[in-house]
């Protein structure tokens, strides 16, 4: 394939003229133009994108204004989006996007913080790469030994971070934290405290201030709230609720565009998004049943290409006597066996037929005259949480509908969103489904870009809030770590959380929240620091051990102070007021137990000794003024899965070292041709 | 953490002096501005593609026009060239700066600083009369002047030795040194216009008619704009 690619652009090369620079003898003969990856390019590469992105990084980011050669426009932050955008036929470039869109695609958020962690990192291992003794001065094998060095700097932190992270994460972020629970998450207000539902509202108001802007973040996370607890299954675990709102969340959402967003509200029911058929006659009836079919009523014999056999019983032989097998006659004899079908539903009750597939003019006919509605082509999504919410299985052959087929709604009517003429229906409630209340959310935007990113943002929201509540990795060493100091300090209170195991005891449950502004990125700083001098051993493995710890600590720093770029002063303060935070606190352990003891039982009259009930107060005075003092909340799940998927790129694209340029048979054009258009080449990379 | 290397030189390895952290500082600064240039013009809606510049090694953008474009190369001023001193008027004087610092025990008082070298003034003396003066060669004027007139000294000890990287040390053997960048036509537009000037400002000085003036001022004018014109495409 190469041999003949290269021919074809050679062809190409002579036939745009450029033939005479070009001896076509050698050019069969030679290899494909191959690219050394220098470190500084990397860096240049992933830097380029840093800048990019900063400028609408942090909550006094800026937006970015997309405009298109038909005159569209659209203004939108969100860095996937921005990235995205991008023409980018680099290729380690398009792979640095393309990690970043799989980790936004999962957790939501933290696009454009992957990236300044991605370029911070890199250019620390960049200094400390050129800083390393070189072997000799030539210019191959200083490139060659700082690729070396880099890479394997890169690999060592992967690797310190997969061992060490969620621990240095438990001693040194979350004890600051607050753990949020599902279950009070529309339980009432607690007095004391900054209460579950108001900071599960702060999480998504954070969130949308950072997506969406300072004017609508607090009306969308209160809407995106109330959908979420009317979706709350009372049994279950919280994070299969949020992961079946995920799910279905194309069905459950209607864009609607043309209106300001605070038209935007939630629908009791759920809407289908197709219009009747057939009129919808006007039912004075209290309950109306339906049915789902997901083929066809009348089935479809003849397609393009397909030839039909016609053949007839001898009973039918005998009466006609003319003998013609027409297909006339076939089709109207499935019409009547199709008016046996509709006999057949009407017996059941059956008043609304919910199609997946178009039908034919034959069974709409009918279906008027039997004063049914018909909607067809619904999707496939949306006939599922249908058949899920009513507890209908779909028809799948027609002739045999049964009672379990057919779903009792409490009513079935057209509703007029925006342009579009939508059917909406609503359930009874029956105790055989779990008990929710089925609601369907209304998005409005004021143009169809505009309703786009809000549509967009509240799909990331939802994910957010499903990684937030995923458990974070624990290693077999801290889980018994853990239990042995549960154990010691929590002697009498062990048989009051019966059903809570041990080591879920010990903070590291899912749902940790800590204030937003780049208190993850301190306390992390801070907690690696003092990892790195406490590991105070003299030989090599050690000291570089240090050197990870601090060069992951310093790169960490970025974050804060991109945030607070507009005023370094308060980068200063913000930094200030953390090491005081921390220094407040002397024995890590201690705070661990004393933090989730008040999470948990709060305020609860659990008897108390009179000097654990003082520190009590202390610390939860601190972490509530943590709480009060800052604007927003971020999840610590999301932020340790942002840092380990930064690693994971960083150490892939320091193992790149040479680009191979590939050229299909699609895209003939070398590299220098600057004239004719292109699509883009192939890229291949190779270790 | 020396992976290729053997002990020798490890041990041999010293912190980098003043002079190479202040190389390494400015390259620093010069890619973060790189940086931040490429990123405007992708948000532009420049392509970036996945090939260097054959000059500087900067990855190249393409804008609509199809046209390639080096950030680093049309914009920035090229690095290797802002230290050349037979090039730029800065690094001569830095140069002459460095050198003063060296000679300053031996040589006599410093002199005031040498004012940034004209175009249009004869020949400078305040540069030349520091270190020991050299006959002027007749086709050295305007700014490589300074730079060109202390390559041949090879007595004086500068203090602080540069690490001999190609950037800082400027090549010391040939009096008049070409670099690769400027193509001696452009040499010889320059010379050719330096001495229709200097006939001119003759001229002027002994003119008595007022129109003849006129007119010389003018051209001494146009020969400062095609100076500077010539200047501008050296570089």
């Amino acid at each position: 394939m190469g041999i003949t690619a290269l021919q074809q652009t050679t062809e190409e090369a002579s036939s745009l003229g450029y033939g005479g620079s070009v001896p076509v003898g050698l050019m069969v003969a030679e290899m494909p133009p191959v690219e050394c990856l220098h470190l500084d390019h990397v860096v240049q590469t992933v830097c380029a994108l840093e800048s990019v992105v900063l400028r609408s990084f942090g909550p006094e980011g800026g937006q970015v204004l997309f405009t298109r050669d038909t005159g569209q426009a659209m203004l939108s932050r969100s860095g996937a989006r921005i990235l995205t955008a991008l023409r980018l036929e680099h290729p380690l470039a398009r792979m640095v996007v393309e990690c970043v869109l799989k980790h936004s695609s999962v957790t939501g958020d933290g696009s454009k913080t992957f990236i300044l962690l991605l370029a911070s990192l890199l250019r620390m291992i960049h200094k400390m790469a050129c800083k390393e003794p070189n072997v000799s001065h030539t210019y191959t094998s200083r490139q060659t030994a700082e690729a070396s060095t880099a890479r394997h700097l890169a690999d060592k932190i992967l690797a310190f971070a997969l061992e060490e992270l969620d621990n240095l994460i438990a001693m040194g972020v979350i004890p600051y934290g607050c753990c949020l629970s599902w279950e009070d998450f529309t339980a009432k207000k607690h007095l004391s405290g900054p209460s579950n539902n108001d900071c599960v509202q702060k999480l998504l108001k954070s969130f949308f201030h950072s997506r969406l802007g300072r004017s609508h973040c607090d009306f969308i996370s209160k809407l995106t709230c109330e959908l979420l607890t009317h979706w709350k299954f009372k049994r279950d675990q919280p994070s299969l609720s949020l992961e079946f709102v995920n799910d279905n969340l194309d069905a459950l959402h209607t864009p609607v565009s043309g209106f300001p967003i605070s038209c935007s509200r939630l629908i009791e029911g759920q809407v289908i998004h197709r219009d009747f058929a057939t009129p919808c006659p006007q039912t004075e009836q209290k309950a109306v049943k339906a049915a789902v079919f997901s083929g066809y009523l009348q089935p479809k014999l003849l397609n393009a290409g397909q030839v039909l056999q016609l053949g007839c019983g001898e009973q039918w032989m005998e009466e006609n006597s003319k003998n013609n097998r027409s297909i006339v006659q076939f089709s109207a004899w499935t019409e009547r066996s199709l008016e046996c079908v509709f006999a057949n539903l009407q017996s059941l009750g059956v008043s609304v037929i919910l199609s997946a597939v178009k039908q034919s003019a034959a069974v709409l006919s009918l279906a008027a005259q039997a004063e049914m509605c018909v909607v067809e082509c619904v999707s496939e999504d949306e006939l599922s949480l249908f058949a899920q919410l009513s507890g209908a299985t779909p028809v799948s052959d027609c002739w045999m509908v049964e009672p379990e087929h057919v779903a009792t709604l409490t009513f079935c009517r057209p509703i007029l969103l925006g342009a579009h003429r939508y059917v909406h229906v609503a359930f009874n409630d029956s105790e055989e489904r779990v008990t929710v209340k089925p609601c369907s959310l209304v998005i409005c935007g004021l143009g169809e870009g505009q309703t786009d990113q809000y549509t967009c943002a509240f799909r990331d929201a939802i994910r957010m809030l499903l990684s937030t509540w995923e458990p974070m990795g624990m290693t077999a060493t801290t889980a018994s770590k853990r239990t042995l100091q549960s154990t010691k300090s929590t002697s009498s209170h062990v048989d009051q959380i019966p059903n809570v195991p041990p080591f879920q005891q010990c903070g590291l449950q899912p749902g940790y929240v800590i204030p937003a502004g780049g208190t993850f990125e301190f306390l992390l700083h801070h907690a690696l620091l003092q990892n790195g001098t406490s590991c105070s051993a003299s030989d090599d493995i050690v000291t570089s051990g240090l050197a990870v710890s601090q060069l992951l600590a310093n790169a960490l720093l970025i974050v804060p102070r991109q945030i607070y770029s507009h005023s370094p002063r308060h980068f200063l303060q913000a930094q200030a007021r953390f090491q005081t935070i921390i220094q407040n606190h002397s024995h890590p352990f201690s705070l661990v137990y004393k933090q989730e003891h008040s999470s948990i039982f709060g305020e609860s009259a659990f008897p108390l000794e009179e000097d654990k009930l003082t520190k009590h107060r202390f610390e939860a005075d601190v972490s509530a003024k943590l709480f009060m003092s800052d604007s927003g909340l971020e999840s610590v799940s999301c932020k340790y899965q942002l840092l380990l998927a930064v690693l994971q790129c960083l150490s892939s694209i320091l193992h790149v070292d040479t680009v191979l340029h590939t050229h299909t048979a699609l895209h003939t054009q070398s590299r220098r041709l600057a004239n004719t258009s292109w699509e883009g080449t192939d890229d291949e990379t190779e270790d | 953490m020396a992976l290729n290397g053997d002990d020798n030189d490890f041990f041999d390895w010293e912190p980098p002096t003043e002079a190479e952290m202040k190389v390494i500082q400015a390259r620093k600064e010069r890619q973060d501005k790189i940086s931040k240039l490429m990123g405007g013009y992708l948000l532009k809606g420049y392509r970036m593609l996945g090939d260097c510049c054959d000059v500087c090694g900067t990855i190249l953008l393409q804008d609509k026009q199809q046209k390639l474009y080096c950030v680093s190369c049309q914009e920035l001023d090229s690095d290797v060239d802002k230290d050349n001193p037979a090039l730029n008027a800065q690094a001569a004087l830095s140069q002459v700066r460095e050198r003063q610092l060296a000679a300053q025990a031996a040589a006599p008082p410093a002199l005031p600083p040498a004012p940034a070298p004209e175009l249009n003034e004869g020949p400078s003396t305040s540069q030349a009369s520091v270190l020991v003066p050299q006959p002027r060669p007749e086709h050295c004027e305007g700014a490589a002047a300074g730079g060109r007139a202390l390559l041949p000294l090879p007595a004086v000890p500068s203090p602080t030795t540069p690490a001999p990287t190609p950037a800082l040390v400027p090549p010391r053997a040939p009096v008049s040194p070409q670099s690769p960048v400027i193509p001696p036509l452009l040499q010889e537009a320059e010379e050719a216009v330096l001495i229709k000037l200097r006939w001119a400002t003759s001229q002027l000085q002994s003119s008595a008619s007022l129109e003849t003036s006129i007119q010389l001022c003018s051209l001494i004018a146009s020969c400062a704009n095609s100076l500077r014109s010539l200047k501008e495409l050296s570089q």
